[in-house]
């Protein structure tokens, strides 16, 4: 009796908090309560700025049972939308780890019965005006017994607004929480390994944790596009067990999967755990090319090339071009052609060698990816620097370029005069410039290509070539097209002359490049060699013409093989070579921050949004959509309201960090920018090209509806 | 080059056999079968050699195949692709005492009062026919080709929900199958995940 008071006075208790907290709405069928659903918190109060946990707590009849993430063979999983007022975020379901059923006809499906909790993390602004928070979601469910019965409903949780905050409802988010996935533990705890066999996928592990656990499973989370079959378990044996997932779609290059491996000491027990195999570290193992077609990729190539030839760094040469065939315009259609074909000849060479040194380079197992492996190279950037300002001071006609060297003139048996070898040399020119400018069609394409066999590879180069020199050769199969095209005349020596003054314009950018790379010093001493090859460019003109006596150019050669060696090896060799950036940070502006892999992991695990800057300081497009995108008012603006960090991946210097992660998101070269959402989530790739509304539309709905899918 | 190509041959064989047990994949040849349909006629699949074939589970209690009859998606197609030749099986798999499971009786007055528009709607109590496609799912959508080969398997559409509202902004991947087939052209998406109700089985 003496027991009796307090054990009636704590039932009574119980039942008024059961009674009291879910607040919520039932779902009834056919007189019988189904489903009752509503929305609880972790905390008592809303403290601004401060992350609290909501759930949504279902609570079913006998029998009858929701469904998980990925629900089996039947069912559909449970769903939130969440309508949050403007600068509160959500975060993403955290599904506690679901029974496995088996019904008649060997029909399996993950969900829950009696009770489940899915929570979501939301974080409040820093500065709340009102007293009180109503905060509303729509949930949607199908509950089964041996019928289904879609369900949803209108739900509301209402908190007051605090400077601080005491838990709430803790037993049970703490029940739900224990029954969360864990992340992957490291190799010491398990291995893990994806094989693929057939059309099945083999996961194996070891483990000496899991040989504790009689009962373990594999729970699969696979993509939309992606259908399985039962995992079983298909051997185990001490530390060892091998999981067989079969895949019943047609993804041929699919090599892991996400989902959990699930233990406990009995099947669906309530000590049941799990660990989530979805890390980016070992799903990333088996990165896969999108499955499109190789000719769809050729096709983008083409495209690619085509395009390159609008890209700001290639225009200058265009003109150039252009203004060959305008010259050309008044001689013959063989001519014509042969100068045509002779351009796109310098186009296929280019890049036909550059495929061969990319198979060679591949081959020796080093790290190359597109563009940066050339722009990464600040002797690189010096060489096409000299190249440009040379082209520009004979634009100038400061020097006339001589006749072809004989080698030159072996190399082209099949071409006689110099026109032909100089437009071979132009369309090269052309192409070296290109490179950096990873076009839209372009970076798909070669991201492709990368992970190809050598044969693709260079199929893929001929593909982007042929695209390039396709208006070219157009023109020269119609030249009639030609006659569009305005007369020569005394102008050509203005138009050629402000041309010259294009390719100094793209020396400015050059010397930025190289700026980024080597500093303020880099550059003056840079100038200062390009002055001195301006002065042999000049005496070369003055002094070396054809009609100077053999003794004047003989003193006008060995001055200039002096002046230009002297010049090499003091102002390079002695100086650029050792000027060093003094602040690498010097690139971060505003609220950009660097970015380091363990940064970004540190974001992630305090649950912050993160948003990463693929760039480099020698990529235009990179700096168009920073200037017009991400600087502009309305993003910057967006970015904050929801608490964003914003990292910067800087690959100027061709960073093998960073060159790695590219790689992994199937990308040759910058720019390339991601939104991270969380530990778990996959990660949004946004286009090359950006635009405010990609941006600003994806930060929207991200925020507004966190739904499951 | 040649060792190559037999072990892909041999790979591909071993993986048929595995799969043969649970579902015939994509590109095999459709099991026969033979069934009674609600109006005491019998139908088998060899009949129709030489036809395009759907096959759809059906259960009419359940809310992801009302999705599709209430809002009259399925009685369209069924008409527009009857009307192209396409032989048109709806097959209730539910073992007598489940939900779904419908007499003869039954069966016609669904088809009446639901004005469906299938050739034939065919009773299969013994879950015969949905253990021999590995069938899971009502609705559960398979297409079979004149030459008797399987050309998809799966899902009706691409929304999984029973609601409705999302029919039109679905794609219906039994239309896009039957549609670039009839084209001479090949399925692009031959394998999706069928959502639903489950088929229900008799428990054994």
């Amino acid at each position: 009796m003496r027991l009796a008071f307090p054990l009636l006075l704590g039932s009574a208790v119980c039942l008024s908090i059961v009674g009291l907290a879910p607040q919520g709405k039932s779902q009834t069928y056919e007189g019988k309560q189904l489903v009752h659903a509503a929305l609880v918190a972790d905390t008592k109060a809303i403290v601004p700025g401060k992350s609290f946990t909501v759930g949504l707590l279902l609570r079913m009849a006998p029998g009858w049972h929701t469904y998980w993430k990925f629900s089996g063979d039947a069912g559909l999983p449970s769903e939130i939308k969440w309508n949050l007022p403007d600068g509160w975020k959500v975060g993403d379901i955290q599904w506690p780890i679901p029974l496995k059923t088996t019904d008649p006809g060997d029909i399996q499906t993950y969900g829950y019965q009696d009770e489940v909790l899915l929570m979501q993390e939301i974080i409040p602004p820093a500065k709340i005006d009102s007293s009180s928070v109503k905060l509303s979601a729509e949930a949607n469910w199908l509950v089964c017994e041996k019928i289904c019965i879609p369900g949803s409903a209108s739900l509301q949780l209402e908190l007051p607004t605090s400077t601080t905050s005491a838990p709430a409802n803790t037993e049970m988010f703490a029940r739900f929480r224990r029954l969360l996935p864990q992340d992957w533990p490291g190799a010491e705890v398990v291995k893990a390994n994806w094989t693929r066999a057939g059309s099945d996928l083999r996961l194996s592990l070891t483990s000496a944790t899991l040989a504790n656990y009689p009962a373990a499973d594999f729970f699969p989370l696979p993509p939309v596009n992606v259908v399985v079959g039962h995992p079983k378990i298909e051997s185990r044996q001490g530390d060892e067990i091998a999981f067989r997932i079969p895949i019943e779609s047609a993804n041929k290059d699919l090599s892991s999967l996400r989902g959990l491996v699930v233990f406990a000491q009995h099947a669906n027990g309530n000590d049941r755990a799990a660990w989530q195999i979805a890390s980016p570290a070992v799903a990333s193992a088996g990165f896969s090319t999108p499955a499109r077609g190789v000719f769809t990729f050729l096709f983008f190539g083409f495209l690619g090339g085509i395009i390159l030839n609008l890209m700001p760094c290639v225009l200058p040469v265009i003109s150039l071009k252009i203004f060959g065939f305008i010259q050309h315009a008044g001689q013959s259609r063989q001519k014509i052609l042969r100068s045509g074909l002779a351009f796109a000849a310098g186009i296929f060479a280019w890049f036909v060698g550059l495929a061969l040194l990319l198979i060679v380079l591949k081959a020796a197992g080093r790290e190359v990816t597109w563009g940066g492996f050339q722009f990464t190279n600040p002797y690189f950037v010096l060489f096409l620097s000299v190249v440009v300002l040379v082209f520009a001071l004979n634009l100038f006609g400061v020097f006339e370029i001589s006749l072809p060297q004989p080698a030159t003139r072996g190399l082209l048996s099949w071409t006689a005069s110099e026109g032909e070898a100089g437009s071979f040399f132009q369309g090269v020119f052309a192409t070296v410039l290109a490179t950096p400018c990873t076009a839209p069609f372009l970076g798909t394409a070669l991201g492709f290509a990368f992970t190809q066999s050598p044969a693709i590879i260079l199929s893929m180069f001929v593909a982007i070539a042929a695209g390039m020199s396709a208006p070219y050769l157009l023109l020269c199969a119609q030249p009639a097209w030609l006659r569009f095209l305005p007369k020569p005349g005394p102008w050509m020596v203005h138009v050629k002359q402000f041309m010259g003054f294009l390719l100094l314009a793209t020396l400015l950018f050059l010397l930025y490049v190289l700026g980024a790379q080597r500093g303020l010093d880099g550059i003056i001493w840079a100038s200062c060699f390009l002055l001195i090859v301006s002065v042999i460019c000049w005496m070369k003109g003055a002094f070396f013409a054809p009609v100077a006596s053999t003794r004047t150019r003989v003193i006008a050669a060995l001055m200039m093989a002096v002046l230009l060696a002297a010049s090499g090896v003091y102002f390079i060799g002695e100086k650029f070579a050792f000027a060093k950036i003094s602040n690498a940070g010097s690139q971060l502006t505003g609220d950009w921050q660097a970015f380091t892999p363990e940064r970004l992991q540190t974001e992630l695990i305090q649950g912050h949004t993160v948003f990463v800057d693929f760039t480099a300081a020698w990529c235009l497009t990179c700096k168009f959509n920073e200037a017009s995108v991400l600087e502009s008012a309305a993003v910057r603006e967006a970015f904050q309201r929801h608490g964003i960090i914003k990292l910067k991946a800087d690959w100027t210097n061709g960073d093998p960090v960073i060159t790695k992660l590219l790689q992994q998101f199937g990308r040759p070269g910058v720019p390339l920018y991601v939104l991270y959402r969380g530990k778990s989530e996959e990660p949004i790739v946004f286009p090359e090209l950006l635009t405010k509304s990609i941006i600003l539309d994806k930060l929207e709905t991200m925020s507004r509806t966190v739904a499951s899918h | 080059m040649k060792t190559k190509s037999i072990i892909a041959i041999l790979t591909s064989l071993a993986a048929t056999a595995v799969l043969a047990v649970d579902v015939p994949p994509v590109g095999s040849s459709a099991p026969d079968f033979s069934l009674t349909d609600a109006k005491g006629g019998t139908h088998s699949l060899s009949q129709y050699k030489g036809k395009y074939v759907v096959l759809e589970w059906f259960n009419p209690e359940c809310p992801f195949v009302k999705k599709h009859y209430g809002s009259d998606n399925m009685q369209k197609l069924q008409q527009e692709y009857t009307g192209k030749g396409v032989v048109w099986l709806t097959i209730d798999s539910n073992a007598p005492g489940t939900e779904g499971n419908i007499t003869l009786d039954q069966a016609q007055k669904i088809m009446a009062s639901w004005k469906t528009k299938q050739t034939a709607l065919l009773l299969d109590p013994e879950s015969k026919v949905a253990k021999l496609y590995g069938a899971k799912n009502t609705p559960n959508m398979v297409v079979i080709n004149r030459e008797g080969k399987l050309i998809y398997e799966g899902a009706i559409d691409s929304k999984a929900s029973p609601n409705p509202a999302d029919i039109p902004s679905s794609t219906n991947y039994v239309k896009a199958a039957l549609d670039e087939s009839l084209a001479g052209k090949p399925v692009s998406n031959p394998t999706t995940k069928p959502y639903g109700c489950s088929v229900k089985y008799k428990s054994s």
